[in-house]
């Protein structure tokens, strides 16, 4: 399959993908970086949610589209169309939730079956701020991110902590994927990104 | 044509000239036409602010008026739905995604009344914007009068909360839930445009029965009015039903739509034009009013009833041409009104045909003729099917500028923009919890059917049991974003497919699921209140030895109504003091509203003053049969305090500055003016409060 960027807006679609039952703060983290704003509680996200932002990498300006999916059973038919055109995604798993962390590996066949094989993945591990009540080990997640070839980072929605630079750094390994050509990106600087959340 | 060479040897004095003069010419034509144009454009601006634009009238811009659209800026900026919550034109681009396709969900759910579902998809490309609008509103009809006066209690209601919806009435607001869909073809300027303006259109259509829909006081009339200027209460000859009246609310409000386009078309760029589906929950009914191929489905008990016929030029086809056979000139000299087995061409010549004429169900033979290888004016079958083999759809608003494809012959003749409205008495049905009314745009019904699409929703809401309390206002948003997918589909390498490998829509979709419970609910409530008001003035009175056991009686809701809202207080006094005659067993039942005073003005006529303020309730005897038990109306309500400087009873503070005297009676009755007039001098109000005057 391949990464098919909107022509017409030169944006890039990125998705995010909560696991299995919502709650981990993938919604928050998208506000966070598009909005720059935290909202506490937020609504079980139903099919889709979707954000906007430009960036600049290299002197060039970047615009995302991201796209964030509903995490339930319910909705994966309808996210699943979603992969189809990410060239990204971060998958977040709640680091005060055990459960969340032992559903990566479910969620990562899924989006490599039903996605881009060049889509760029990051590992987020979120909810930081809430030291006190860490259930997944940040080697953890290092080593998950090890093993199964992605870039890995720890984030809080809340207190905006790497929020940003989860976002730019994603964003900046698919730019270097489309300086090498891996995607077919038609002159618009563009990254297709998918966000995904496992909680 | 070659040119003599000779011809370009002009002495080029002359055409410095020539050069002057035309420049001159241009100047002064110029000037001359600018001149008339601002006076032609403010006779105009006055003439359509008259008519009532909608919006105050911006100054144009282009000395041909609205032929050029370039030149016109939108009435309204291109958005979509106000429930979506998209903020920025980017949100806007990203929903509109033609490869992704995303389906969109309201943010936040509480926005729809009772959480009611909505999704929408863009096209797989054949326009750049999504085509479909949608709009939905709750709002209240309100009695004008009713800021003002005439009823105790909400008078003063409305003093602490000046214009709180939720504070209103009953008596004098009534609720009601609009949900549209506009399908927009050519363009989004039609759709935009009756998304932003036919609510407001027909709230004034509704606005105008409101005192049919919410009679002033059941059965009275304004006494005022009819003092001062005669009979102004228009009684209609024919007994018109509120069905028909908010029918024609509809109907009336569709027609204004289309011509408010029309006009537009002068000053904005309106591009297009539209199909219309409206639903609007009104009275305990539910009234569907559609024109054009957008569908409303009610799924009830598991089962599709078809709320709406699909206008196309299939199904219209005998209309079309019927007003083609009519008036032959709309067609020019490309099109018939005829229809054939099948389209005759140049060799049938001379040969019999199958025809059908506009007058015609069946067919009957003819000999082919020159005439009968013109187009029929509608040509093609089920979706493909075109007037003037142009557009596909036959109703709506908008188009008034389309032409047939090359030619000159206008379409809009052939459009209406009147809707079909089916009633649905959602009071008198009995309403599960999974009932719900499905509205969909083409791109829904092109691929999933009525059955399907019930499936899909049922599908979707066991999902959501309604006992999941946490996850209930999902269940409608989920069985809308269901019936979207289905309809959508996935692509598959360049094609959109259906789950079951079917083509899938390549049109925009979008998808109302409304649930019918909580408006029959929430009309049940309304009406209960509505009756308990009404039911104090609907009141009758009894008494068995005159005056003063003189009590009004009213069922226990209302008198609790009445009470709680201020409309009336309760005396124990009064209570107590009924003879036995009233408490036999059934009476004792019926909480008794009773006056602060009471009057006799004669033998058949006394007055109430209801303490708190100042206003009296006139009571008449009317059966003169019955000697046991009379009966007494309440014969009329004479609000305001007598102009005198003496302290009357009812006017506790002896205000200086007096309301003047509004006075209701009933239609029926026959007494006059001057009568009630007797009633409101000061010397019979001088009473003691909490006192009966007994005969």
């Amino acid at each position: 399959m391949e990464s098919q960027p909107n022509k017409q807006t030169g944006w890039c679609n990125g998705i995010a993908v909560d696991l299995y039952s919502g709650g981990v703060g993938k919604s928050c983290l998208l506000l966070q970086f598009t909005d720059k704003r935290f909202q506490p509680v937020h609504d079980l996200t139903i099919g889709v949610e979707f954000g906007a932002r430009m960036i600049t990498i290299d002197g060039k300006q970047i615009k995302l589209q991201i796209w964030d999916t509903a995490g339930q059973e319910a909705f994966r038919s309808i996210t699943r169309s979603y992969y189809r055109g990410a060239a990204g995604a971060l998958l977040v798993y709640d680091i005060t939730r055990r459960e969340t962390f032992n559903h990566l590996t479910t969620w990562l066949e899924d989006a490599r079956q039903h996605s881009n094989s060049n889509m760029v993945i990051m590992l987020i591990g979120n909810k930081s701020d809430l030291e006190s009540r860490r259930e997944v080990k940040k080697e953890e997640g290092e080593a998950f991110a090890r093993e199964h070839g992605l870039i890995f980072m720890e984030t809080s929605a809340k207190t905006a902590a790497n929020v940003e630079e989860a976002f730019i750094n994603t964003a900046k390994e698919i730019y270097e994927k489309i300086q090498e050509g891996v995607f077919d990106i038609n002159n618009e600087v563009c990254c297709t990104f998918l966000l995904n959340l496992a909680s | 044509m070659p040119r003599h060479a000779g011809e370009w040897k002009l002495p080029v004095k002359l055409f410095e000239r020539m050069e002057l003069f035309i420049s001159f010419a241009r100047n002064f034509l110029t000037e001359f036409f600018r001149f008339h144009f601002v006076m032609f454009s403010r006779v105009r601006n006055a003439i359509f602010n008259v008519v009532g634009g909608l919006e105050p009238l911006p100054v144009l811009k282009a000395p041909e008026s609205g032929s050029d659209d370039r030149t016109l800026g939108p009435k309204f900026p291109y958005s979509r739905p106000h429930f979506l919550q998209f903020h920025t034109e980017e949100e806007i681009l990203v929903s509109a995604d033609h490869h992704i396709r995303p389906i969109i969900v309201p943010r936040d759910i509480s926005k729809l009344p009772w959480n009611s579902g909505y999704a929408e998809a863009v096209n797989a490309g054949k326009s750049l914007r999504n085509e479909d609008q949608a709009c939905l509103r709750r709002a209240m009809l309100e009695r004008p009068e009713s800021r003002e006066r005439n009823m105790r209690g909400i008078r003063q209601d409305l003093r602490k909360m000046p214009s709180s919806p939720e504070c209103m009435n009953p008596a004098t607001c009534l609720p009601y839930i609009y949900f549209a869909l506009f399908d927009g073809h050519a363009g989004t300027g039609a759709a935009v445009a009756a998304a932003n303006q036919l609510h407001h259109i027909l709230h004034e259509k509704l606005v105008d029965v409101i005192d049919h829909l919410l009679p002033p006081l059941d059965g009275y009339m304004q006494l005022e009015a009819s003092t001062k200027h005669g009979t102004t209460f228009f009684i209609p000859e024919k007994a018109v039903d509120n069905e028909a009246l908010i029918t024609g609310a509809l109907e009336s409000a569709f027609w204004d739509m289309d011509q408010l386009i029309g006009e537009d078309k002068q000053k904005y760029k309106v591009k297009g034009g539209c199909t219309a589906l409206v639903a609007l929950f009104i009275l305990g009914k539910l009234y569907i009013a559609n024109a054009g191929d957008s569908r409303a489905v009610l799924c009830k008990s598991r089962c599709p009833i078809p709320m709406s016929n699909d206008f196309t030029p299939e199904s219209e086809r005998q209309r079309v041409r019927q007003l083609a056979a009519l008036q032959p000139e709309l067609l020019g000299e490309e099109f018939t009104h005829l229809y054939y087995n099948r389209r005759p061409s140049q060799r049938d010549l001379g040969k019999r045909i199958l025809y059908r004429d506009a007058h015609m169900t069946g067919w009957a033979y003819k000999t082919v003729t020159p005439e009968d290888l013109k187009i029929p004016v509608v040509y093609g079958e089920g979706k493909r099917s075109r007037v003037l083999a142009t557009i596909g759809v036959t109703r709506g608003f908008g188009d008034h500028d389309l032409k047939a494809l090359n030619s000159n012959i206008a379409i809009k003749p052939f459009l209406l923009s009147q809707p079909e409205v089916q009633i649905l008495d959602i009071q008198e049905e009995e309403i599960k919890d999974s009932d719900v009314l499905i509205m969909g745009t083409d791109g829904l019904w092109d691929v999933t059917s009525n059955e399907k699409a019930v499936e899909i929703v049922q599908r979707s809401l066991d999902h959501f049991p309604a006992n999941d309390k946490s996850r209930l206002k999902y269940r409608y948003t989920s069985a809308a974003q269901d019936l979207v997918m289905h309809s959508r589909g996935k692509l598959y390498e360049k094609n959109w497919k259906t789950a079951d490998g079917k083509a899938a829509t390549i049109d925009d979709i979008s998808v109302f699921v409304i649930p019918l419970a909580p408006y029959k609910e929430e009309y049940t409530e309304w009406k209960q209140e509505y009756e308990a008001i009404h039911g104090i003035y609907e009141t009758s009175c009894e008494t068995s030895e005159g005056f003063g056991k003189l009590s009004l009686k009213t069922s226990p809701i209302a008198t609790g109504k009445a009470v709680m809202s201020g409309l009336a207080i309760e005396n124990s006094v009064n209570r107590d003091s009924l003879p036995d005659s009233l408490g036999d067993s059934s009476a004792s039942n019926i909480p008794l509203y009773s006056a602060d005073i009471a009057l006799k003005i004669d033998d058949k006529t006394c007055a109430l003053a209801s303490g708190q303020d100042n206003s009296v309730l006139v009571i008449e005897n009317t059966s003169s049969g019955d000697n046991l038990s009379s009966h007494y109306n309440c014969g009329a309500e004479v609000k305001g305090t007598p102009p005198s400087s003496e302290k009357s009873a009812s006017s506790k503070e002896g205000e200086e500055d007096y309301a003047s005297v509004h006075a209701l009676m009933p239609c029926t009755d026959t007494h006059t003016t001057s009568e009630l007039n007797v009633f409101c001098q000061p010397k019979d109000l001088s009473q003691k409060p909490n006192t009966l005057t007994h005969k």
